[in-house]
């Protein structure tokens, strides 16, 4: 006994190096885990209030660049009501010849509630980057919602608390997001390769498919996050080898994460209905 | 009690540095320093090597924690600081008896400059080695190991010289 205390005395330093050590990689390893628990990220209280303050303090260099995209946003919006009156107007002058196609579908942007969030922090220079936002819980936020702005597709939640949610965005390798040429619907993996915060990796597109350079990718609607037809991104470049099966393409993404200010969260209003019916099946 | 205080008010400083202006740097897509490790670096030779394992283990989760990258940080520091003591003695002559703090002048400008340069160089490939957790695209793992850890060798020598007059 008193030579275990001896050895221990005297490997005490290594043996707490291990200790520490093995705490620290288990985080690493285990890190969904850890995902869950707010208290070890960004969207700890703590944590995002200092963000805030910091947000607060520098988002005057950004200004100009966030006004430019919300005059753009407006006028698409613009365009978008004309055109919605301009429908309205023909519908209420026949509406006998559509009244059936009417009642058998709804539009699905009615299912949908965007919730406006600011970034509070932002990265774009590491492996793994991660984006806090100003809304959390109590502003109806929650896990695996769509996040958007007036360019495209940003990312997915992650992780919320009271007041502030963590997003996964597309230049992180653990997020997949599924997205379709708007020319032929053929689907396929968006992911980030970690190397540069303007471009993607699409996957799973087959040699046979058909497309060219500058076509654009848009979000298929399969998840439970996006709604279908947000841009991600268009074909920057794109080989295929001899002997493989699927194209090597990069996407050049449609935000540019350096300048992200204000996004959109999109609610589904249907989303638990949806996903008790799906989990019924499994 | 004047030492203590002076490490409690540095350990702020470089965490606050680090997660509000050091980790918005966008540079290159490539460049983020990690400089809160001059806090390990700089504390007195003899400095309790327990103590130091578990202060080098809090400062890596506070790190962490800001930047979403569960015990990366964490595991790095520890490693830095549990390896700190054989850097110490392999390129500096430390008196016995006398507790300096590692600087310019305790150790001489070449031993100070390659005891910073490697405990940089260790902590910063366990870091981006954990951060992308795999051996793929290799290349561009060890030009941000490189690119990083000499940015952070200037800047932290750079902080030593400044203090030093």
């Amino acid at each position: 006994m008193r030579k275990l205390f001896a050895f221990l005395a005297k490997y005490s330093v290594l043996i707490l190096f291990i200790i520490l050590g093995i705490i620290s990689f288990g985080m690493v390893v285990n890190n969904d885990g850890y995902q869950q628990s707010v208290f070890f990220s960004s969207g700890n209280t703590v944590i995002a209030s200092l963000y805030k303050v910091n947000n607060s303090i520098f988002e005057y260099f950004y200004l100009k660049k966030a006004n430019e995209g919300l005059a753009k946003e407006n006028v698409n919006l613009q365009n978008e009501l004309a055109n919605l009156k301009l429908r309205l107007d023909t519908m209420t002058t026949h509406p006998i010849d559509n009244a059936d196609t009417q009642a058998s579908s709804i539009d699905p942007n009615l299912e949908i509630n965007y919730i406006l969030a600011k970034v509070i922090n932002n990265s774009t220079n590491k492996q793994l980057n991660y984006i806090t936002l100003n809304k959390g819980i109590r502003d109806g936020v929650r896990k695996d919602m769509g996040v958007i702005n007036e360019d495209g597709v940003v990312g997915v939640v992650s992780n919320v608390s009271e007041k502030f949610a963590v997003v996964i965005p597309i230049l992180n390798p653990r997020i997949h997001i599924n997205g379709k040429f708007t020319k032929n619907n053929y689907n396929g993996f968006v992911n980030w390769d970690g190397v540069d915060y303007r471009f993607a990796k699409l996957n799973d597109i087959a040699r046979h498919v058909i497309f060219s350079k500058g076509d654009s990718l848009v979000t298929s609607g399969y998840s439970h996050s996006f709604p279908e037809g947000i841009l991600i991104g268009t074909v920057d470049d794109f080989n295929i080898e001899e002997s493989d099966a699927f194209f090597d393409i990069r996407v050049k993404l449609a935000v540019n994460f350096r300048t992200l200010s204000y996004v959109k969260l999109i609610d589904y209003l249907n989303y638990e209905e949806r996903l008790n019916l799906e989990s019924e099946m499994e | 009690m004047k030492m203590v205080l002076q490490n409690i008010v540095s350990f702020i400083v470089l965490v606050l540095a680090q997660v509000l202006v050091l980790n918005n740097i966008h540079f290159m897509g490539y460049i983020n320093p990690y400089i809160y490790i001059l806090f390990i670096l700089l504390l007195p030779v003899r400095f309790s090597r327990h103590f130091i394992l578990i202060l080098a283990f809090v400062l890596g989760l506070i790190i962490d924690a800001f930047s979403n990258t569960y015990g990366m940080h964490a595991f790095s520091t520890v490693l830095i600081a549990f390896l700190r003591p054989f850097a110490v003695n392999l390129f500096a002559n430390i008196e016995e008896d006398t507790n300096p703090t590692p600087s310019f002048n305790s150790f001489g400008i070449f031993a100070f400059s390659k005891y910073v340069i490697s405990l940089v160089f260790i902590h910063h490939t366990s870091f981006f080695l954990l951060e992308v957790f795999s051996f793929t695209a290799f290349g561009h793992t060890l030009l941000r190991i490189v690119l990083n850890t000499l940015i952070t060798t200037v800047i932290l020598l750079g902080i030593c010289a400044v203090k030093r007059e």
